[in-house]
This record gives structure tokens, C-alpha cells and sequence, in this order.
């Protein structure tokens, strides 16, 4: 069957292969493990403070898949020139501002100025010691006005370069509203197993292969719904039910291994950063690379 | 204590119904596994027929061998049925996507600058050549006045619609290029020779009914594409509708354009150039729907029967008046709900307001003013033109309008005039067309307390609509 345009409102650009082997960063000498800590690390800082700004998770997970493409190939971002946490809010506010529910350049700036913070933070890779019990002294996360003026001129320069390295193309189709159709079709309508798929897919952000940027929205959905029907042991009709929703075997063996593989990885992340913070702007990016230097040199 | 929750339904009736309902799930779904599996059959038998017929075209026997296409040689392109045959072979009976890729901005240089050929509300356009394939292209600048929120709202969805509007009557986006600082962005489109509005400014008569009819479908069948694809345009126009000399003609500028939704968000009604302008957005309304766009179609449609157009109001208040003027005062009959819209409460009725009529069928537009047109075109007219935004016909209902099939039938493309073309190599002549609205406007406080005439609140000095004093 020839490629149908009309579907372009479904699908999503794909990374190439030469842009998932080659990264602005790694030519840059960031090493590939670092890298990939540092972007899960930015993912999950986009995911809160889209819940903090009261963004819903579409507008998040399309934040998340912008930020993903950004470091992608040789002329992708390179950390050690973009912040991640900069290229975070900008990703988060450029697509804040094309949806329905636009936010303002002061609330985005306040939101990241609290997640940074290494007193207030609750996140574990900024703040180690974990969300502070008591309320943290307000000077330790507000952001002055002064500080504002520079941080806005930085935000909207790097939404500026965004849509530079993407060339415009701000598309991003999602897998949510897919699945909740697919799980119809399917005749799954237990509230558990469509709550399952979407955590399926909002982990799936999280992903170290970034299954968002190499896979159609369309299998992602029928990836989830597999996992989650398997796990709450739901039976789904008999046969090759996935190829209806054109997904191949293989295709669907890749994407289910992959989404079942996130939460060790999430984990590991975790074990190996513990009681450090991973470096969300270039100053420490250049400081960790540094040190990881010095070991060497040491050993 | 009955720990029961008081939402289980013990009642054996309630029960049986469940069970009754599975059951005929299960049925249904069962009935589906065979017909599916029947068609299955079918389909399997019909590809071995069509591989024998093949095999015995090709002169071979047994079964088909699998056959690798190794070199793309031009002498020998496969046939579509063969296409057809290998890709069915390969069990590909899934869907496949469009394959798409993101890459960062080329520079503004590879491009040439030929000639300016106009300065529209969103930004500069001039003719360029591509320095790589000398191809003749589209520039357009956008104007990036130092916004407080970053890149323009509007630019970014001028983008994003046009990338996404892939079809054969909307203007082809190839690229965004950059310039040296970071607020240079351009456009780089297909060149089209001309646009509708000079066109028929040049023009000594209008396009004959046939012409007219290839261009309103042409027009209508883009923009149903984007009706489809949730995008409305918002700025719908002679001078938007740009014509190449092959008789094919493409929406442009995007400059307004943006996704809706349903239910609808609340949206500006500073859109659509004043005469182009639907009356509900006229009247404030801040939830509307496509409906607006085939309002403008409506004008358009009698721009091109004209060659004039239709509603030429000099400031929102005339533009309503001249609105009333046509189509007649609207009534709660014919536009229920209209005076609850934020703009009409200022409207004062002529007090003898002519008794609606209680047929449900739409009035028709004075004949008087369209005296060449058929039955079935002024009925099509005066549905586009309706008053109330859900009684005009969507694109697709517009599509299959009686009037696009009587005689005279639309003329074919190829077989289309060609005109010589302005802004191939000379510079625009600027026309008196309002601009559409800016972004960011306070919308008008506006008083349409003259639009009948008499009462004072209309600038314009004018009489109003006219009828009014007659029925006086």
C-alpha cells in the first residue's frame, strides 16, 4: 500500500539512522552513558513542571518527544553548549504556546527556578536529600525580577534555536488517544487496562532507546495495550490482532521489550546517581566531564 | 451490617439482561471471525488467480517465484500491477506511514532574490531563485516585530498548518530558510504567476460560468482538506487564492490560520478581512467554527460572478449594514440566538421589520443582483451567505451541490486561459483591499445602533441599508 498523506496528522518524523548514531554531544565528547543520563534526567524535569504548570500530559509528552529530537544527530544540540534544563523550558513553553492552553514565559521561569533549586527541589538528581520536609525559605527558589529579565532572554533565544535545529517542524503526534481508540475497537474497556496503557506510554518517554522518536505513534499504542492487557490479565481477541492496527510481530517484540525495560533502567539511573546530581547545565556538564578526566588520570 | 456496596447489582433480572448482552456480544463477535475469515479465503483465492493469470502472462508455470527488482533500470519501470503483485507478496497488507525527517534550517543564500511582489499583513513576498536547482520559488519573510512572547503564535501556526496541509489546491511549504540573525525567517514556497484578486482586477470580463465553477471546486475541495485536518484558515480571499497558468489555483497565507477543536476553544474574532468577514464574527461572537471560512467562500463566489466585491464595507458597522442589505435583516426565525452575540445588542430594528416567513427553506438572495446566475447557483450562494453560521453547507455538503453539476459544466484545467503575469517580473500594484485584522488588537467596543439607519453610532453618515426608509 502506497504511503497515505491524509495520515500525517498520525504520524510523526523519524530519527534517521545516522542521527541516532552520531550526536552533536558525543562529537562534542560527551560521553554516550552521561548523555543518556542527562536526557532522561531532562525528560523527567519537563514531565513535572508540565504538572506544575497545570499543563495537560499531551502537551507534555509533545514537549518531551521536541526536547528528545533536539539532541539527535550531528546537527542536534550539543550539551556542551545548550543547557538541558534551558532547552527543557523552552521546548515545554514553545509547545505550551501552540496548543490550547498557553502559558506565560514568568510562570515557566518560576516553575524551572523551583525545580533547580538545590534546596526546595523535590526532584532526586537536583536535590539528593529528596523534597524537603518543611516548607524551604521562599529566597531559595524565587526568582527575582532581574533574574527573570535574563532568564526570559535566555528561554525565548533557545526556542528560537529549537525550531532552527527542527526545522520548523513542531509535529508531534501522540500514541494516548490511539490506544484509547485501538483499546475500544479491541473491546478492552476495563478502566485498569487503559490506565495501564498510558503509563505504559508516559514511561515510554522515558526510554533509553526513544522508542518516540524511532516508532510510529500507531505501534506504540498496540505495544502498551499488549504489556498492559498481559499484565492485568486481560484476554484480548485471538490471532494476529496487532496486524489490524498495522503493526508487525517484530515491531511489536522490539517496542514491548523496550517499554518493559524502562522501569530497570529508570532504576539504575537512580542507583548510580545516588546522593549526586546529574548535570542539567553546561557549567556542569563541563565540571562532571572533568572529574570522570581526572579519574582516569588517576587511576 | 451489609457490607455490600449499595452499587452491585444483585437483581436477578438486571443479570439475565448482562448475560443476555454477552451472549450476543459473543455472537456478534463470532459472526465477525467469519466473515472475516471468509474474506480472508476470498482474498487468497483471488491473489492465486491473479499470480496464475501472471505466471501464464509471463509465460511461466508453478508457483511464482519471488523476484527481486536489483537495479532501477528506466527502460523496464514495473508495471503497477507488478508493483502491486511484489508488495502483495511480501504480506505487506499493513499501512505504511509517510516517511518523514527533521533537519535544521538551510540558509537564506542558497536563494537568489529575483523581484518583491508584495508586503501582506504577516510579511514581505518576493519571487527567488534556488541557487542548487534554479528552480523559481516563493520568499516570504515573517515579520518578527520584537515580541514579548518569542516567535509569533501566528508564524509558528502559519507553519504548522502549511506543513500539514499537503494537497494539491493549498500552497506547497518546501521549506522554512534562515537568515543571519536569529529573527530571519522565511518561507520558501511554490511560485504561482498570479493571484485571483489582480487576476480579476485585470480582467476586461468576468470568468465564464464554467471557469467559475473549476475554481470555487478547486477552492472548496482545499478547503475541505483542511477542515478535515482540524485547520481553519481565517483569512479566506481573492488576493489569498494564488493561480498558476495551468488552471489550478491554491490557497495561501496561513498567516491566520489555526487548529480548532470540538468542543471549540474560545478563539479571537479579530479575524477574516473585513469583507470577507462573517456576520457572528462581526457580532463578537468568540465561538465559531468553520462556518466563517465558507462565509468567505460565499463572497468569494460572488466576487467571481461580479468580478467586484461583494461586500466592500469601509468599517465594521457598514460592513454589517451592507451584510443586512443583501441578505435581509436576520430574525429569530432565521438565525436563532443571534442576540445573545456581544455586538448585538446595539442593533435596532427597523420596527416594521418585514414578517419572516415561516417556511423553513432559506431566502434567496435578490436575483436582481446576480442576474446570470441559475436557480441552483443563487440557491448555493445564499446558503454560503447564510445569516446564521448553521445553516451554510459544510466544504464537503458545497462539493456536492447540484450547481457544480448542470450545464454549463466546469470547464477542464488544461483547457483554462492564461494570463500574463504581474508579479512574474514587475512590481505589485497595491490595491484597496483592508488588511486583515492584527493580532493583539482590543477587540472593538462596536455601537450598531446605526445599522438601520436613523439612530445615531454609525460614523459613516451614510443612510444605513436603505430599506428601512422605503418602509418608512
Amino acid at each position: 500500500m502506497a504511503p497515505n498523506p491524509g495520515l500525517k496528522h498520525l504520524s510523526n518524523a523519524l530519527a534517521t539512522p545516522d542521527q541516532l548514531s552520531n550526536s552533536s554531544s558525543s562529537i562534542d565528547g560527551v560521553p554516550s552513558d552521561l548523555e543518556t543520563s542527562i536526557r532522561c534526567a531532562g525528560v523527567q524535569l519537563t514531565q513535572t513542571a508540565g504538572i506544575l504548570l497545570h499543563l495537560s500530559q499531551d502537551i507534555i509528552a509533545q514537549a518531551v518527544v521536541i526536547f528528545t529530537r533536539f539532541w539527535l544527530g550531528a546537527d542536534g544540540g550539543s550539551l556542551r553548549i545548550y543547557s538541558a534544563k534551558d532547552v527543557s523550558a523552552a521546548a515545554l513553553y514553545l509547545t505550551a504556546k501552540l496548543s490550547f492552553q498557553p502559558t506565560s514565559p514568568r510562570s515557566v521561569l518560576n516553575v524551572y527556578t523551583l525545580l533547580l533549586s538545590p534546596g526546595a527541589s523535590p526532584l532526586w538528581f537536583v536535590n539528593p536529600r529528596g523534597a524537603p520536609k518543611e516548607p524551604p525559605s521562599p529566597d531559595t527558589y524565587v526568582l527575582s525580577e532581574g533574574g527573570y529579565q535574563s532568564a526570559r532572554l535566555v528561554l525565548l533565544r533557545i526556542e528560537s534555536v529549537i525550531l532552527r535545529t527542527l526545522g520548523f517542524d513542531t509535529h508531534v503526534a501522540l500514541p494516548h488517544t490511539i490506544a484509547l481508540t485501538y483499546l475500544q475497537t479491541l473491546g478492552a474497556t476495563r478502566p485498569a487496562v487503559a490506565r495501564r496503557v498510558v503509563e505504559h506510554l508516559n514511561g515510554a518517554l522515558l526510554s533509553p532507546q526513544l522508542l518516540y522518536v524511532t516508532h510510529q505513534p500507531n505501534a506504540l499504542a498496540v505495544a502498551a495495550i499488549y504489556l498492559a492487557a498481559r499484565e492485568e490479565g486481560v484476554k484480548l481477541v485471538d490471532g494476529e490482532w496487532w496486524e489490524v492496527f498495522d503493526v508487525d510481530r517484530e515491531e511489536l517484540g522490539f517496542l514491548v521489550v523496550g517499554m518493559k525495560s524502562t522501569e530497570g533502567f529508570m532504576r539504575a539511573e537512580a542507583e548510580r546517581w545516588k546522593n549526586k546530581t546529574i548535570p542539567m547545565v553546561v557549567d556542569e556538564v563541563e565540571a562532571e566531564l572533568e572529574r570522570r578526566r581526572m579519574m582516569e588520570e588517576g587511576e | 451490617m451489609s457490607a455490600k456496596s449499595r452499587w452491585a447489582d444483585d437483581d436477578p433480572e438486571t443479570e439475565a439482561i448482562v448475560a443476555q448482552q454477552k451472549r450476543e456480544k459473543e455472537e456478534k463477535r463470532r459472526a465477525k471471525a467469519e466473515k472475516q475469515r471468509q474474506l480472508e479465503e476470498k482474498e487468497k483465492k483471488k491473489k492465486n488467480n491473479d499470480e496464475n493469470t501472471q505466471a501464464a502472462i509471463n509465460g511461466e508455470s508453478g508457483p511464482p517465484k519471488k523476484r527481486l527488482r536489483l537495479s532501477n533500470d528506466p527502460d523496464a519501470p514495473p508495471t503497477t500491477a507488478e508493483v502491486d503483485q511484489q508488495d502483495r507478496k511480501k504480506q505487506s497488507s499493513l499501512l505504511r506511514f509517510p516517511v518523514r525527517e527533521w533537519g535544521p534550517c538551510r540558509h537564506v543564500d542558497n536563494f537568489e532574490r529575483l523581484n518583491h511582489i508584495e508586503e501582506g499583513s504577516y510579511g514581505w513576498v518576493s519571487r527567488a531563485k534556488d541557487i542548487n536547482t534554479g528552480e523559481v520559488v516563493a520568499l516570504k519573510k515573517l515579520k518578527i516585530e520584537n515580541s514579548p512572547d518569542g516567535f509569533p503564535v501566528t508564524g509558528l501556526r502559519e507553519i504548522q498548518t502549511l506543513l500539514e496541509a499537503r494537497h494539491s489546491n493549498v500552497v506547497y511549504l518546501r521549506e522554512v530558510v534562515m537568515g543571519n540573525k536569529m529573527d530571519d525567517v522565511f518561507l520558501v514556497m511554490d511560485f504561482l504567476e498570479h493571484d485571483l484578486k489582480t487576476l480579476l482586477d485585470e480582467m476586461r470580463e468576468p470568468f465564464l460560468p464554467s471557469e467559475i465553477k473549476t475554481l470555487l471546486l478547486q477552492v472548496v475541495g482545499g478547503l475541505e482538506f483542511l477542515h478535515a485536518q482540524w485547520i481553519m484558515h481565517r483569512d479566506l480571499k481573492t488576493s489569498n487564492l494564488l493561480m498558476n497558468n495551468r488552471g489550478e489555483i491554491k490557497i495561501a497565507d496561513f498567516g491566520m490560520a489555526r487548529y480548532y477543536g470540538d468542543p471549540p476553544p474560545k478563539l479571537t474574532q479579530l479575524v477574516v478581512t473585513l469583507w470577507y468577514r462573517s456576520p457572528e464574527l462581526l457580532l463578537g461572537a468568540d465561538k465559531y467554527g468553520t462556518e466563517v471560512d465558507m462565509w468567505s467562500i460565499g463572497c468569494i463566489f460572488g466576487e467571481l460572478l461580479t468580478k467586484e466585491p461583494l461586500l466592500q464595507g469601509k468599517n465594521e458597522v457598514d460592513q454589517v449594514s451592507q451584510i443586512f442589505a443583501l441578505t435581509g435583516p436576520p430574525n429569530s426565525q432565521s438565525w436563532p440566538g443571534f442576540r445573545s452575540l456581544p455586538n448585538a445588542k446595539s442593533l435596532r430594528f427597523p420596527p416594521s421589520a418585514p414578517a419572516p416567513s415561516s417556511s423553513g427553506s432559506l431566502p434567496l438572495l435578490p436575483r436582481s443582483r446576480f442576474p446570470y446566475l441559475t436557480n441552483a447557483g443563487l440557491g448555493l450562494l445564499s446558503s454560503l451567505l447564510a445569516l446564521n453560521p448553521a445553516a451554510r453547507p459544510s466544504a464537503q455538503q458545497c462539493l456536492a451541490h447540484p450547481y457544480f453539476r448542470e450545464d454549463p459544466r466546469p470547464k477542464p484545467r488544461e483547457m483554462f486561459p492564461t494570463f500574463p503575469s504581474k508579479a512574474g517580473m514587475e512590481k505589485r500594484r497595491r490595491h484597496h483591499t483592508p488588511e486583515a485584522p492584527r493580532r493583539g488588537q482590543e477587540a472593538p467596543e462596536l455601537d450598531f445602533a446605526g445599522v438601520f439607519g436613523g439612530a445615531p453610532g454609525g460614523d459613516t453618515g451614510e443612510v444605513g441599508a436603505g430599506f428601512t426608509l422605503r418602509l418608512g
